[in-house]
This record gives structure tokens, sequence and C-alpha cells, in this order.
């Protein structure tokens, strides 16, 4: 399955959106972190409020000592959760509450460089698009039935945001060991309000509380993870300031995602087919070419770098010859790309499969054929 | 949401929207003056700045007038909705039409249900047809508890008032109210001013309200037909009247309502069995159907098989509705043809004469089995195997099957499944034999389709062609196919494989499912059992293949390759494993006396060993297992 040819990283960028739909950094004033957009009015006053800052919603208050255990009572609420969010109807404020204190528990514990075991299947951005999501299990198989790595970005642009990074917590929860979810760069406050998920909060719930557990948990995902040894997974790409996975490890990742420094390109980083290091159009991270992925795959004994974080007209794209792969999990990006999705199983032996799908059937609309036009309108 | 609403109510402070402390405070001086306290409530709320309140407010409009009683539910709260439904916005005028509708009861009782009606006809007036069509249907609610007098005194009089309006909007309102009074007046002459009346909306200038005359007629014909002895040639001749207004008028968007006005009127004289009127309706038939106006050609399409059957007691009349459907299967326009391409096989039934089936509508079905657009084809696959009931074998063979085939080969998946569909009853004339050679290469080609649903759509038909194929056919030509899903990429390919094999074995029994299915199952080679992915296909076909087969067959097939797997080096294999054994034990206990030796010291010991597992899924489903286990032995 796997592709010959090596399809540089510029023919896709060719395909990425305009700059409306690419997000980037210097869209904010850049320097004050909690403020990154001032022309709404309400928004604006929401701002100001003192009670605005990381880890005021009070989920990581009392952290526990040692990872959740779960109880049966637990392991029924969560299951619940899990049935009710699959009809894509959100949870209460109360539940997400419980729930994110819950994944703190869970996530700290999480190593910067998660170490995961094969098989598993390999994920790229999914960004609120609930029905593709469950698109793609129906694709890859059920969760725990099959192992899932997420590459981050659950959030922002599509209309399902908060059902979408609730199910994939509620997950988490319920199988730590058969789900692991990374952090995007969309996993972070400033980046939400411009993009959706904060105006989704709004919207669904009234107030920015159930945005506040959600953001302050995203502190907590790791940030890459590991296959076998052989597979680095992360969002975005290399940073100039880490040369080793152990680099990785010392990091402080418990934070927002800074502006620059190694945790930020991580998460913002994309590959390039210039070499070496390049400035990043969008403001954060480093665009890095093939040399730098050779050497840091050599240095760190790894077959390939897998990453999620640009959009790929075929859902996977090789470049860097087969040294970085870039998966993309949201099919028709915001409802109107036309791209398809794709997802890649990597079995026991490492062997590799993509997997590419299309758009669900949403509800609503004709499965097979089109409806008769109504003429008695 | 309680946030945005309590700012709210900061601005306009009242008993209902202040915060829950000042609530409860509140509700104890209610119970001094607990009687006012409702109509107070809902006053403020239908006051409140934002329309989502006051809908929420009119919604509970049944509770308040519960809580009012009858007597002041019409000395007060009906005077205070009346000023409501003159000023307020449309989305808290359509709650009150609605509510108005089942409010009988609360106002005490039929004897003073005509005070809704001036609230309900000031709302039938609304400019939003919304508005207006829920309190057309709310004052069809309420004339169906009115007794006579009430409807000659009150309802009545309320069509007239509408019917004579000003504005389209109340003439609108005024057509749907007919049907509550049509039969119900006995008297000739009264009925004969209401049908006046209507004739009179149908003069009117505007289509709205011309279209609503003709959206109604049908029913209140149907009413006369329910009543048979009813109508009186003079209530026909207004009738007759109407119709010729609507099919005459020069708006194709009134002209298309004719064609179900005509299937009533027609429905009407052939069950009073007066044949004195079918030629001149039958010549309106043909007019509708070759109306310039292609919509209404369309509605004439689609409803071709229901008017064709209304002059099916006289074969020459059946003759001459022949060419004017020729013409709609050749009819310029895609949706015309889509909608008769279903009606094929329905009108086919009232031809007599094979002849004309097989020289004249089967070369019509042919071109639109060739049709260029895609949705006209699929139309026509969906129902069009049912005219194999009208030909004798030879003709299915000659004249059919060549067309069936084609279309068994259509570029469109959705054609090729409409035909699998449907297939006994082609399978049934002819024999399988025939069909065999075209229906095979269909299968595989969509077996194959790219588009994973398409896949699934034709697995889920294996089952029924299946049962209509027999089991030599199906063992011959297509277990392979269903043996090769089960290595789909995608997962739910493979489940759907799995459960295909599941339907089959119930379908061919144990026996089959032993010899066809498990023993190849389990003779696939150690490389493929590499994959986690195939492992956990065949455990999943495995465990789902249990309560259809004999126990022999689970003891001595299915428990040993399961059982193998209790020590696969990936946890999701052991998780499933254990899921596994409860459903063989949950089989095995019906016979417990012979199996029970078996369980205690195969099934259970490996569920314990699997309670000790490294992994907590693992150790979870196994404990899971364990328990439901342990319970089954118990009882």
């Amino acid at each position: 399955m796997d592709m010959e040819i090596d399809d540089p990283m510029h023919g896709s960028d060719e395909d990425q959106l305009s700059p409306t739909l690419d997000e980037d950094m210097n869209s904010d004033d850049g320097k004050n972190n909690t403020k990154a957009r001032s022309n709404d009015e309400d928004t604006d006053e929401e701002l100001e409020d003192f009670n605005f800052k990381p880890g005021s919603s009070g989920i990581a208050d009392h952290k526990s000592s040692k990872p959740l255990k779960l109880t049966n009572t637990n392991i029924n609420q969560l299951d619940q959760w899990i049935e009710h969010l699959s009809k894509c109807e959100p949870l209460s404020e109360d539940d997400v509450a419980r729930l994110c204190k819950m994944a703190v528990d869970v996530l700290q514990f999480e190593e910067n460089v998660k170490p995961i075991n094969v098989p598993v299947t390999i994920c790229g951005d999914v960004h609120g698009q609930f029905h593709d999501l469950l698109e793609l299990f129906k694709i890859g198989g059920p969760c725990p039935d099959t192992n899932y790595l997420f590459m981050g970005d659950y959030v922002d642009r599509g209309y399902y945001s908060v059902e979408t990074v609730s199910y994939l917590v509620a997950m988490k929860v319920r199988y730590p060991h058969r789900i692991t979810i990374l952090r995007g760069n969309h996993e972070s406050r400033q980046i939400t309000q411009v993009y959706g998920f904060y105006d989704e909060c709004l919207r669904k719930y009234g107030s920015a509380n159930v945005w506040k557990m959600f953001t302050d948990l995203f502190d907590y995902f790791p940030v890459t993870a590991l296959v076998d040894n052989k597979i680095f997974c992360l969002h975005g790409g290399l940073s100039p300031m880490i040369e080793t996975i152990d680099q990785v490890r010392d990091l402080n990742r418990i934070q927002e995602v800074p502006h620059e420094g190694p945790m930020c390109d991580l998460l913002w980083s994309d590959p390039d087919d210039r070499g070496g290091w390049g400035i990043s159009p969008r403001g954060a991270g480093f665009t890095f070419g093939q040399d730098i992925s050779e050497q840091f795959n050599h240095t760190n004994d790894l077959s390939l770098i897998a990453r999620a974080h640009q959009l790929v007209m075929e859902g996977y794209s090789w470049s860097h010859q087969q040294n970085v792969v870039t998966i993309f999990s949201a099919p028709n990006y915001c409802y109107r790309c036309g791209n398809q999705a794709a997802i890649m199983e990597v079995d026991e032996n490492h062997n590799r499969q993509f997997l590419q799908y299309d758009p669900s059937v949403r509800p609503g609309e004709p499965t097979v054929t089109r409806k008769t036009p109504d003429y008695f309108l | 949401m309680s946030g945005a609403r309590s700012t709210t109510a900061g601005a306009v402070p009242s008993a209902a929207t202040t915060s829950t402390t000042s609530t409860t405070s509140n509700s104890k001086d209610s119970d001094s003056n607990e009687s006012l306290y409702p109509l107070a409530l809902l006053m403020d709320e239908l006051k409140h700045d934002d329309i989502a309140n006051r809908v929420e407010a009119m919604k509970k409009l049944d509770t308040i007038a519960l809580a009012l009683g009858p007597e002041r539910t019409r000395n007060e709260l009906i005077p205070f909705l009346t000023e409501v439904a003159q000023d307020d916005e449309d989305e808290v005028f359509a709650v009150l039409a609605e509510q108005l509708g089942k409010f009988v009861p609360y106002i005490g009782g039929p004897q003073y249900a005509t005070i809704l009606l001036p609230v309900l006809e000031i709302l039938a007036s609304a400019e939003e047809t919304l508005v207006r069509e829920k309190a057309v249907d709310s004052l069809n609610n309420v004339a169906q508890e009115l007794s006579q007098e009430q409807l000659f005194s009150d309802f009545v009089p309320l069509i007239e008032h509408l019917a004579t309006a000003d504005w389209f909007s109340s003439k609108v309102s005024a057509c749907g109210l007919f049907k509550s009074v049509i039969v119900r007046i006995k008297d000739d002459s009264l009925r004969k001013n209401i049908l006046a009346l209507y004739l009179q909306l149908a003069q009117d200038d505007t289509p709205m309200v011309k279209r609503a005359v003709g959206k109604n007629l049908p029913i209140l014909i149907d009413l006369l037909t329910q009543n048979l002895g009813l109508s009186t040639d003079e209530d026909w001749d207004y009738i007759s009247n109407i119709f010729q207004k609507i099919i005459n008028d020069n708006q194709d968007s009134v002209k298309f309502l004719a064609v179900d006005c005509l299937i009533s009127i027609l429905k009407f004289f052939n069950a009073k069995g007066d044949e004195s009127h079918t030629q001149d309706l039958l010549n309106s038939a043909v007019k509708l159907i070759g109306d310039e106006a292609w919509r209404v050609r369309y509605m004439a399409a689609d409803r071709f098989s229901d008017l064709a059957s209304q002059f099916s007691s006289n074969q020459a009349y059946i003759d001459e509705l022949v060419q004017p459907f020729l013409n709609l299967c050749e009819d310029n326009e895609g949706d015309v043809r889509e909608a008769v391409a279903k009606q094929v096989s329905g009108f086919a039934k009232f031809l007599n004469d094979p002849s004309i089936i097989l020289n004249k509508i089967l070369p019509a079905v042919q071109n639109l089995s060739m049709d260029e657009s895609e949705t006209v084809r699929s139309a026509l696959a969906s129902k069009i195997t049912n005219i194999v009931l009208l030909l004798n074998k030879d003709q299915v063979i000659n004249n059919f099957l060549p067309i069936l085939l084609n279309m068994l080969r259509d570029e469109f998946p959705d054609v090729r499944l409409n035909i699998i569909a449907s297939l006994k009853v082609v399978n049934d004339v002819i024999g399988i034999e025939l069909l065999s050679d075209s229906l095979l290469p269909a299968i595989t080609e969509l077996a194959k389709d790219v588009n994973w649903r398409v896949r699934m759509a034709i697995i889920e038909y294996i089952p029924i062609l299946a049962e209509q194929l027999g089991m030599q056919f199906f063992d011959q030509q297509l277990s392979d196919l269903c043996l090769s899903w089960l290595w789909d990429t995608v997962y739910s390919i493979r489940e759907a494989a799995v459960n295909n094999l599941k339907r089959l074995t119930e379908i061919f029994g144990s026996d089959w499912c032993r010899d066809e299915i498990i023993s190849r199952l389990l003779k696939f080679d150690l490389q493929l059992l590499e994959n986690f992915v195939s492992r956990f296909t065949i455990l999943s076909a495995l465990t789902t293949l249990v309560p259809v087969v004999s126990l022999d067959v689970v003891t001595e097939q299915l428990l040993p390759f399961i059982s193998h797997l209790a020590d696969d080096g990936v946890p999701n294999i052991r998780f499933n494993v254990a899921k596994s054994y409860a459903v063989i034990v949950k089989v095995l206990i019906k016979d417990e006396a012979k199996y029970d030796a078996l369980i205690k010291n195969t099934i259970l010991p490996s569920l314990q060993t699997l309670c000790q597992d490294e992994d907590v899924d693992v150790k979870y489903f196994a404990k899971k297992s364990l328990a439901e286990c342990q319970e089954l032995l118990k009882n």
C-alpha cells in the first residue's frame, strides 16, 4: 500500500486553503496571551474577566498524586457518557466538569513522549467534524477493539467541536491504554478563541465555563508519542532546539502552548522541500527540510515521523523520501475542501496500511438516490 | 443557559425570572394569593423582552389554564390571549395557535368551545403561513367538538368572514375549514350555499387562494364519497364548476392540482356505479397527461397507476391511456420520466392484452433502461421486475430478460442494487440458471466497488439472494465471495461479512456452516494469522457463529481455536477472547449436564488466568465475563 513516489510537501502546500482558512499566529497581537480578539464586545468583556486565567476552571484544583483508578461506578458513568455522546448530544456542564477532573488524573501521568505498542491506528486532524469521526471508527474499527493514536486538532472549524473533544476525552479516560490523544496547535486558549471552539461553547452552554475546563485540560495532553520506538508521532513537526527525543522528555509541557520555543515548534512546524530550517509562513514553528528529518531519524534510530497539521488532498502524503508522513483525518475539511481523509494502520510487524475515506453520510441527507423535488410547496 | 438568563432577568425584574433565592421567597407570597399567581406569571413572561421566553411561556399555556380552572380561563385568560394574538411575534402566535386546538377541555367543555373561535380567527388571518396553518388545524379540531347548532351559528359564519375578507391570507385559511362542515350539513340548501362559497373562492384572483381551493377539493370530495347518499346533482354542478376552474387555470401551479381532484371525482362516481361522466373525465385525464406545463405532466405521471385504476372497469378506456402513457415515457423532462418509470408495472397490470405489453410497453421500458439520467434508470429498476408477473416464461426470457441483464450491468450502482433487491419475482418465473450468467458478474463487480457503502449494500442483499437461489448455487458461486469480504480493508465491511455468515447459517443450517465456512476459516494459512486484524476478524466471526451452530460444532471446532487465542500477544485479542467465553458458556449451559466439566475445567480456568492479565482492559472484560458465567452456572 505504501506509495513509492515521494510527494514533496510543496505540492500539498498549494492544496492548502486560502489564507483565511489557514490559521497563523500573526493574526493576533502576539504579545497578550489571553486577548486574542477584540472585535466582539461581549467576548472582550469576558476577556477582561480575571477568571479567564489558565486554571480558573478549577478542574485541576484537586489533582490526585496517583493515576486514576477506575471503579465500577466510574466505568458505568463513562459508558453512559460515551453512549450519549455517540449520538452527537453534548454532555451537561456538570458532567463535563466531572469528566475533565478525571481526565486530568489520567493525562498528568502520561509522559511527554508517550510510548505506544503496535498494533495501532494513527489519525490526524478531526476539527470538530463529529460525524466524520464516527465514520473514521467505521473504517478503522471501534475503540477499544482497535487501538488509536490521535495527533491533535480535535476542535475548531467543524460544527461539533464540543461533542468531538468530549467523546475523545471520555474514551481516553475509559480506555487509557487503548487510545492516546496528543495535543495539536488548536488545543490552546488562544487559537480556539479565533477558530470556533470558544464560540461553540458559548452557544451550546451559554457561558465560557466548558471552554475554560477543556482548555485547562489541554495543558495536560501529551505532546508526542513513540510507536514501538520506531515511529515518532506529533502534531506539527521538528524544532531546531530539539535533536533527541530525550530533549522532548525534559520539556515542561503543562502550560498554554507558548509562542516560541521547542514545545511551540512541535505543534506548529511543517516539513518543506527546501533543506535546512526555514521561517514558517504560519508565524509560529519552523519549516524543516529532508536533511533535518533524515538526521533526526538517524540520531534517534527512527523509521518514520508521522504528523498531521496540514490539509492533504488524498488524506495522507509522504515527504522527505518517506522519512515523514502527513495524515489528515477530516474529510471535506470545513465542509468544502473536497479532500479525502486517511488513517494509518500499523500492525504488529510494522506493516503500514493507509485507509482513505470520504465524508460520512449525514442525517437528513439522501443516502442513495436523489429526492424527488417537492413541487407541492 | 442559566447564566444568560439571569443577566437579562436583571433588566426585567419579575416573579418568574429572578434568581432562585428570590423565587423561594416569592413562592411563599404566592401561597397566600395562589390563585393570582399563574396568570401573573404568564403575563410577566409574555411581556419578557426575549422572544424565547415568550415562546416558552406560551408552550405552558395548558398548565396555566389547568391551574386557573375553566371559569377563569374563559373570563380572564381567553380575553387576555385575544389581546396577545394581535400584538406579538409570529413565533409566539404559532405556539398560541397550536395550543388553542386542544383547549376545549380547559374552558369547560364543548358547550363553551365557541369562545375559542374569535382568537383563532385572528390567527387564521395572520400573514405568516405557519401561524395560519396551525390556526386552521386548531379550528378544525375545535369544530369536531361543536354541536350542529354551534356549527351553524358560529363556525359557518366564521368561514364566511374569512372567505370574504380582503386579504388572500384569510381566504386561504377559509379553504382549509370546509372539510369540517361539508358532510355535517344535512340540509341540501345550506350545503349548496357552502359549495357556492367554495366556488367563489375558486374564482379568486390570486393563485394562492386557487391553490388552496385545489388542494382541499380532493379532501372534500373524498368526504362526500364516504357519505355516498348525501350529495345532490346540484352539489355536483358546483364541484364540476370548481374542477373546471382548476383544470383550466392558466397557472401550472394551480392546474397540476387538478390531477388529484380528478382521481377523487372518479372515485366518487365509481363508488356510485355511475359511468355517465367517465368519457368526459377520461378526456380530462388525457388533457392533463399531455399538458404543455411539465409540472402538470409530472403530477399525472406520478399518479398514473392510481389514475388508470379508476378506468379499469372498461378496457376501451385503458387502451386510450396507452399512448399518453408512452408519451410520458419519452417526455423531455427527466423528472417526468423518473416519475413514470416507477408506474410501469402498476399501469401494465390493467392491460389485458399481452401483445400491447410486448409491443408497446416493453420497448418503452427498454428506452427508459438506457435513459441518460441515472435517477430515471434507478427509479425504473426499483419497480420494474414486477412486470414479469404479467408475462409467460418465454415472453420473459425473450423480451424482458435482455433488458434486465443490461440493467444489471448499469454503470450506476443504485440501478444494479435496485434490480438485485427485487430479483425474487424474476427467479420465480424463469429459474436461477438463466439469471446466474449475468447476475454473478454484476454481483462480483458491486462486491469490488471502490465505494465501501456500495459493497455494504450488496453484502446486505446476499442473504436474500441465498434464500432465493438455494444452497447448491450459493456454494458454487457465492461462498468464496462471502469469505473474501472478511479481509476487506474497511472494518464495517468485515463486520457486515461476519454478520452475513451468521444470517447464511440461519438459512442453510449448522452442518453447512461447519463444512463450508468454519472448516475454511480454520484452515487459513499462518501468515494471515500474523496480522492482528485477520486474527481479530476470525475471532469475531467464530464468536458470532456460536449461537447459530450446533453445540458439537461449538465445542469441537470453535472453542479450541478461541482458547488458543487466549494468550495472544495483543491485548485487544485477549479481551475479546474473554468476551467470547461468555457467549460460549451462554449456549453450552443449555445442556449443562453434558458440558459442565468442559466449562469448569477449560473455560473458567482460562478466564481466571485472563483475570490476572497485566493489561487492565483484559482484566476488566475477563472479570465481567467470569461474573456472567458464574451467574449462568448458578441458575
